[in-house]
Formats: C-alpha cells, sequence, structure tokens
C-alpha cells in the first residue's frame, strides 16, 4: 500500500511539474502556484497584455485548450461534508425504504401475493404444465421448424374433441384435466 | 557462589508465573475485560450471546422472554445498503418482517430473509420457543466485513484502490408481540417542550 500511495503521489508531482512547463510556455503564468480552484477570466489578470501575447494565446489553446479551460471553470466542492450531514442526507424519510402494504394471501394456493401481480406458486404451477406440454409438441413435430399450420388444442385423460376441434391438431396429456386450465 | 545464585534465580523466576496467575485470579471479568489481549477480526461475540446461561428465576417473578441472536458474516453486499433492509425490519414481528422481505427487491433482502428463517428454526429448537410466529425482531443492524482491494484503471496512468465490499448482517429475535410505541404527535412534543422550560429553577435565587 505504502508504494501504490507514494507512486500516486510521484505521479501527481509530475504531472503538475509538466503543468507548469507548458504554462510557461504558453506565456500565461501568473504566479508560481496558479491554484486550478479560481475562476478568474484571463485578460482582466494581465493588464499588459500586448500583441504578442494575444498571438500567443492564439496559438497556445491549441495546444491544450480543455485543459486550462477546464481547470479555471469547473465546479469543485469547498469544504468536505461532515459525517452529521451525510447522516442526516441518508437517513431522510424519503430514501428510507418504504412498507408495503399491498400484500395479501392468494385465495387459491395461501402463499402471500402482492395485489397486482399473479402469485408466484400458481405462476410456477402453471410454468411446469406448459413445459410439459411444449415437450410433447415438440416430439410430435419431430424437429425445428415443423410447426402445423392449424391450431392446437390439449385434452386430458377421458376427453374427446369436440365439434369445434375437428381441424385442430391435438396434444394429449395423460393426467387428468388441472382445476385452473378452464 | 554463582551456582547458588543461578539457583535462587531460577527459583524466583519460577515464582513470577504463580504470582501473576493468582494476580489474574483476583481480578474480575470486568476488570480482565478493559485488557484487550484477545481481539482479533476472528471474534464473535454476537454468536457468543446465544450462550449466556440465566440463573433459574423465582416462581413469582414475570417470564423472562427468550432472545435469539443470529448473523450472517461476509456477505457480498455494502453494509450502507444493507442499513435500510436492516432499519426497515426494527420492531416488526418475524411474520411481517419475512413478508417484506419477500417482497423487496433488493439483493440484501433475499439473504436477510434466510437469516431470518434460520433464526426462527433455531429459536424453535435450541431456545425453547413455543410459537414460531411469537417472535419479534429487536435489534437488526449491518457491520462492515473485510474488504478486497483492486485497482481501478483512470486515464493518463493514474489509478485508484477499489474496494470489494462485503457486510455482516446481525439479528436478535425476542419472543412474544412486537412493543408498541407511542406516536406522539407534534402539538404533544411542542407542548412537553413548553412544560419543560416552564419546570425550569433558578439557583441560587432569593
Amino acid at each position: 500500500m505504502m508504494n501504490i500511495a507514494a507512486l500516486v503521489n510521484s505521479l501527481r508531482c509530475s504531472l503538475l511539474h509538466i503543468e507548469s512547463r507548458l504554462l510557461q510556455a504558453a506565456g500565461l503564468t501568473l504566479d508560481r502556484q496558479l491554484a486550478p480552484a479560481l475562476a478568474v477570466n484571463g485578460p482582466s489578470l494581465l493588464p499588459q497584455l500586448d500583441r504578442e501575447d494575444e498571438l500567443e494565446e492564439q496559438q497556445s489553446p491549441e495546444q491544450s485548450p480543455g485543459l486550462l479551460d477546464g481547470i479555471l471553470w469547473m465546479a469543485a466542492p469547498k469544504k468536505r461534508r461532515t459525517i452529521e450531514i451525510n447522516r442526516t442526507r441518508r437517513r431522510d424519510e424519503t430514501n428510507l425504504l418504504k412498507v408495503k402494504t399491498n400484500i395479501e394471501p392468494c385465495p387459491e394456493c395461501g402463499h402471500l401475493k402482492q395485489k397486482h401481480i399473479m402469485c408466484g406458486f400458481c405462476y410456477a404451477k402453471v410454468c411446469k404444465e406448459t413445459a410439459l406440454i411444449r415437450q410433447q409438441m415438440t416430439a410430435m413435430e419431430g424437429g425445428p421448424l415443423r410447426a402445423p399450420t392449424v391450431e392446437t388444442v390439449v385434452l386430458y385423460e377421458g376427453e374427446t374433441p369436440s365439434e369445434l376441434d375437428k381441424d385442430k391438431r391435438i396434444v394429449e396429456r395423460a393426467r387428468k384435466r388441472p382445476a385452473w386450465f378452464n | 557462589m554463582a551456582t547458588a545464585m543461578t539457583g535462587r534465580g531460577m527459583a524466583f523466576l519460577r515464582t513470577i508465573p504463580r504470582v501473576m496467575h493468582s494476580r489474574f485470579q483476583v481480578l474480575g471479568p470486568q476488570q480482565l475485560s478493559c485488557l484487550h489481549t484477545s481481539t482479533s477480526l476472528e471474534s464473535k461475540h454476537w454468536e457468543k450471546r446465544n450462550m449466556k446461561v440465566y440463573p433459574p428465576q423465582k416462581p413469582d417473578d414475570d417470564r423472562r422472554p427468550a432472545e435469539i441472536h443470529h448473523s450472517r458474516r461476509q456477505i457480498k453486499y455494502s453494509k450502507d445498503k444493507m442499513w435500510y433492509l436492516a432499519k426497515m425490519i426494527r420492531g416488526m414481528s418475524i411474520d411481517q418482517a419475512i413478508t417484506q422481505l419477500q417482497f423487496n427487491d433488493k439483493k440484501g433482502a433475499k439473504i436477510m430473509k434466510e437469516v431470518l428463517e434460520e433464526a426462527q428454526e433455531m429459536a424453535v429448537k435450541n431456545h425453547n420457543v413455543e410459537y414460531k410466529s411469537n417472535l419479534y425482531v429487536a435489534e437488526s443492524y449491518s457491520g462492515k466485513g473485510k474488504y478486497l482491494k483492486r485497482i481501478r484503471y483512470h486515464g493518463r496512468g493514474m489509478f485508484g484502490i477499489m474496494d470489494k465490499v462485503n457486510c455482516h448482517y446481525f439479528v436478535k429475535l425476542v419472543e412474544g408481540s412486537p412493543p408498541q410505541i407511542e406516536e406522539k404527535t407534534s402539538f404533544d412534543q411542542a407542548k412537553e417542550y413548553v412544560q419543560n422550560l416552564k419546570n425550569r429553577t433558578i439557583i441560587h435565587s432569593l
């Protein structure tokens, strides 16, 4: 950890050095330690601006415009936020979790569900049965992209196809009809 | 001469641990606890609270409610995010707490629900709790676990140290129905404040 901290410090020092050299080259150094936090307009602090400086200003922004402008005009926090202020913001009423009042037991299975959402247990039940029906359908088709162009009807034990089911594909399931299916 | 000296020296050295041992026996457990001789990051004080044994109660005493301490360590989640869930279920009955956690979308909610169910099982099996629903959450909070450190690469050759966060979760269940907290209205609070001001006396006065 110590080496990394030292590395970071050395990198920061070298970068600051590079920046100061760039500023010197551009000819815009006001003080030795120009604080980047000050948002000060350039020309107002250089009353002796000559045409040479203006020419240099025109040339230098092409080298590093974003760096200098960004430093002078960026918003930055003035003071460290204390832990008390941080806590009052994080623990404010609006940020706390709300207790849900829309939970009720499912009338079918008795597990809990939200009022506007299907019961998870009943949904899992339906998913299982539909997975088995789909397995049977893929077995009947025999391969991919062989779905018939007619409708499909699922029939359980002891059921005969009715008048309406004449032209439909019939999928047979070897169990009695579940209570929730129609 | 030298051998006699060393003989006496050895005898003296042998009496030192005996003296120190007797000294430590004289010191009570309260005084020893401030010595911090064995704190390490693996000390599990929360679980040890389950081992506390009270003396038998007298027949006319009120029944002491059972307390169950349970925790889970090194959960891969942030302690600050876990705190919101822990704050939500403080003071709820265990059934209500499990319901709320079941329908919460946060990652910590699933883990906390497992912890509560484990604690409920422990209560019924080991802590002589008769009805598993007759429990409420007395204390629940999250703590910082051990972090792993990784490097996060920034531009211009700079880097930051990224923390891979872990948290612990602690819960204490107590037998009985959850205590009713009296909601004080703002008018009552203001009245109390004014009353406190009126009750002030001026000392050293005539």
